[in-house]
């Protein structure tokens, strides 16, 4: 058994989509995995969303003590990266942002989710990686999601 | 009548004003004159003082900063430290040991003292470094920031605890003390005017220059200090006078300006002063208004007190 | 208020790109605005403009507001203070005695026998607060600076920072400029985010390259100059974001300049392009005008021109997508 944390939108959920802002997430949406198959889930909203400083690490905590061990993430500061990697944690890279936690979660548990390691993930997050797929992303039939995003998509 | 050095802080709020330029030659004024004479380089993001005197920089002494250390044998992950850390600086998770996330401690100690079992044992990293050598007889005290730490403004409170140092223990070791100061108008640059008996902000004849001038001269009002300015390339594009009269405008008192000259660049890039006893550049336009500038701050050194 | 130009749509993806020089002085935000005023009639780019130079913003002197009604103000209140309760205080001393604060920012008053806070020295990390055994410390926040956010007179957002002076959070301010960027309207219709960064390479340059895409180090043929760029080359670095150099009044008369070729040569460091000295640069300046816009043929502009489309190239034909 795993419990898998994904940061996500408004009140999360399977069919919320992934917030690409790791410490500043609405929600944490926590799917405990079991043979391959969702077992439970939860959301638990994050505390640190607000906070003044060290939201990335307030994150980690949050998700630490609910017994996460692992994590789906789009954008990681260089605090969160070096949290997560300090706690142990499994962090995996979502391909894009216009996923919904469902999508992501068929994806981890196909193992077609990328693995990276706290060094890789505290320097930037823009031109490799975790682009945007600019033109397709809105017509994958998910559009209305895209709206919650709002302007908070990727930051720079 | 208590002896202790004269402070001067070199300072300017935008960069590239000549702010190094200007502290560099004052100071080999004063040593010309046969003053004892300190700079210190508190532009510790990039120190370059030491560029402008031809010399390279010795005795390097690192400059520590406080770390939390765990002792996993004593440690009991109550979390305590973590729940009181501000900056969220101590990670902790249940049933594990508290991480320390180093890149946000303010280095307030405070984790050390409140554990309850002592488990939290002081530990140093080294943010940067500090020079002191003497260069063209001027005493040269430097500090650096490491590239890539961010905490510069614990180099300069170590720079400013020599001085102060020196000015309790030594008082008649130097006469002249030189600051020479960041950009900017933040804490480095706080510290060393907060330390200064006069201030010289140094500016240029843009619209870049005024703005900066006039906020660098906000926080020296702040700080209670008496100031002076100079402009720096004051030929240029012949702005001079409409910028001296917008000075005065603004109530700035002037200690004198600097005009575009090739002897300064070429001084500059040679690391020879342009001030110096050999200097191969006297009579000059640049030399000239140094001396200038040299004589108006002598007066106002002696305006008031001695 | 965004609209897509000529009713294209834009296929280029986000690029952010910094700055930065390590020395101060060397053209860093006659550049930013240069490169700007350059994206304004760029079908394929929709710009819009950081100045993180939060200790001395510039920028907004050459890319002014059209009209002072769009201006908006933002006060920020990221630095935290302690602030101290008599009425609590027991005049044990013991904050004095055990050292409660290490920023030296606790004095004792004689002549009232009570602790007093050095607002500046303060650092609000709350150890009094903790500490005292009768809490009479108390940590606020208070007002560290403002951003201001407006459409420049060529129609390209600027948003800037201004710290309050004393505050201490220089690199707070930068990190809450790009974080209020990042949520103006319209954000994902912007192709190009140009930051306007400090001097050095502390704790405000950190914040303001840490995630982005390119950095543009500018740097002239001085020794300082030098210096200065090799150490905020340092800290790109570290952050591994790929970054061109751009050397101004690359022409200058100086004894320094063999020595300076040779090293930048032998870097093999990514040469955007080379500003000549040029007075049209002042000169637009003084009238508050970039000066590819005031003297769109001087030979300043030229290069300009030249490093726009080098640095076009790099962000958008150099990589994988």
């Amino acid at each position: 058994m795993v419990i898998v944390a994904v940061p996500s939108f408004g009140d999360g959920g399977l069919n919320s989509f992934m917030n690409p802002r790791f410490g500043r997430c609405d929600t944490f949406t926590f799917i405990t995995i079991e043979n391959n198959s969702i077992k439970e889930v939860k959301a638990v909203s994050n505390m640190a969303a607000n906070a003044m400083g060290g939201a990335g690490i307030q994150a980690v905590q949050t998700i630490g003590n609910y017994g996460a061990t692992e994590v789906i993430v789009g954008n990681l500061g260089p605090n969160a990266a070096q949290s997560l990697a300090a706690s142990n944690f499994k962090i995996h890279q979502a391909p894009n942002e216009q996923l919904t936690i469902k999508n992501l979660i068929e994806l981890y548990i196909e193992g077609k989710l990328q693995t990276i390691s706290g060094a890789t993930v505290a320097s930037h997050y823009g031109m490799s990686g975790s682009g945007r797929g600019m033109g397709g992303g809105g017509g994958r039939g998910m559009g209305g999601g895209r709206g919650m995003g709002g302007g908070q998509g990727r930051r720079f | 009548m208590e002896k202790r050095p004269k402070v001067i802080c070199v300072t300017g709020g935008k960069g590239g004003t000549g702010k190094t330029l200007v502290a560099v030659n004052i100071a080999t004024m004063f040593k010309n004159e046969g003053k004892k004479v300190l700079l210190i380089d508190g532009d510790v993001e990039n120190p370059n003082t030491y560029l402008l005197l031809g010399g390279t920089l010795e005795n390097k002494e690192a400059v520590p900063f406080f770390k939390p250390k765990i002792n996993e044998e004593k440690c009991t992950k109550c979390g305590l430290c973590a729940e009181n850390c501000a900056p969220h600086a101590l990670l902790h998770i249940k049933d594990a040991y508290p991480v320390p996330i180093l890149a946000v401690c303010s280095g307030c100690r405070l984790c050390y003292k409140i554990c309850p079992v002592g488990a939290i044992e002081e530990d140093y990293t080294t943010v940067g470094w500090t020079y002191s050598t003497k260069l063209n007889d001027i005493s040269l005290l430097v500090g650096e920031l490491k590239p890539t730490e961010a905490r510069s403004a614990s180099i300069v409170e170590v720079l400013m605890e020599k001085l102060t140092k020196i000015m309790e223990e030594e008082p008649t070791k130097y006469e002249i003390v030189i600051l020479d100061t960041a950009p900017g108008a933040h804490c480095d640059v706080e510290l060393l005017i907060g330390m200064a008996d006069k201030v010289i902000p140094v500016t240029e004849p843009t619209k870049f220059g005024k703005l900066d001038l006039l906020r660098i001269i906000e926080l020296i009002k702040l700080l209670n200090k008496d100031f002076r300015a100079i402009i720096n390339r004051s030929s240029l594009l012949g702005y001079r006078d409409q910028f001296l009269k917008e000075l005065e405008e603004s109530n700035i008192e002037m200690l004198g300006d600097i005009p575009l000259d090739d002897d300064i660049v070429n001084s500059y890039c040679l690391g020879k002063p342009l001030m110096d006893d050999t200097s191969e550049f006297k009579g000059g336009a640049g030399y000239n208004s140094f001396q200038k500038i040299f004589e108006n701050l002598e007066l106002w050194l002696n305006s008031k007190g001695d | 208020m965004v609209e897509f130009k000529g009713g294209l749509r834009m296929d280029k993806q986000k690029r952010s790109v910094g700055i930065i020089s390590g020395k101060g002085g060397v053209g860093k935000t006659s550049l930013t605005a240069s490169l700007t005023n350059l994206t304004k009639d760029d079908l394929e780019i929709n710009s819009i403009v950081l100045d993180c130079d939060v200790d001395a913003p510039n920028l907004a002197l050459i890319l002014p507001v059209e009209s002072n009604e769009q201006v908006e103000t933002i006060d920020t209140y990221t630095t935290l203070k302690a602030t101290f309760i008599e009425d609590k205080c027991v005049h044990c001393k013991q904050c004095i005695d055990e050292k409660f604060c290490e920023f030296h920012a606790l004095k004792w008053d004689e002549e009232n026998q009570i602790p007093e806070v050095d607002y500046l020295a303060c650092e609000g990390c709350g150890a009094c607060k903790v500490l005292c055994p009768e809490h009479a410390f108390t940590i606020n926040t208070v007002k560290s600076g403002e951003m201001i956010h407006y459409l420049s007179d060529i129609g390209v957002p600027l948003i800037y920072g201004k710290t309050r002076l004393g505050s201490t959070t220089s690199g707070k301010l930068v990190s809450d400029v790009k974080e209020f960027a990042s949520k103006i309207d319209n954000f994902d219709n912007y192709n190009l985010i140009l930051i306007d960064g400090p001097p050095g390479i502390g704790c405000p340059v950190i914040a303001t390259v840490s995630g982005l895409d390119f950095i543009i180090a500018i740097t002239e043929p001085t020794p300082s100059g030098l210096h200065d760029l090799i150490r905020a080359i340092e800290v790109v670095q570290q952050f591994k974001i790929p970054f061109g150099i751009v050397i101004n009044k690359y022409d200058l008369k100086s004894p320094f300049q063999d020595q300076f070729k040779k090293f930048i040569d032998d870097t093999g460091y990514n040469i955007l392009g080379r500003i000549p000295y040029d007075l049209a640069i002042p000169k637009a300046m003084s009238f508050a005008k970039t000066v590819v816009e005031h003297a769109p043929d001087s030979k300043a502009s030229l290069a300009i021109k030249e490093i726009y489309n080098n640095l076009k190239n790099l962000l958008w034909n150099d990589t994988t997508q």
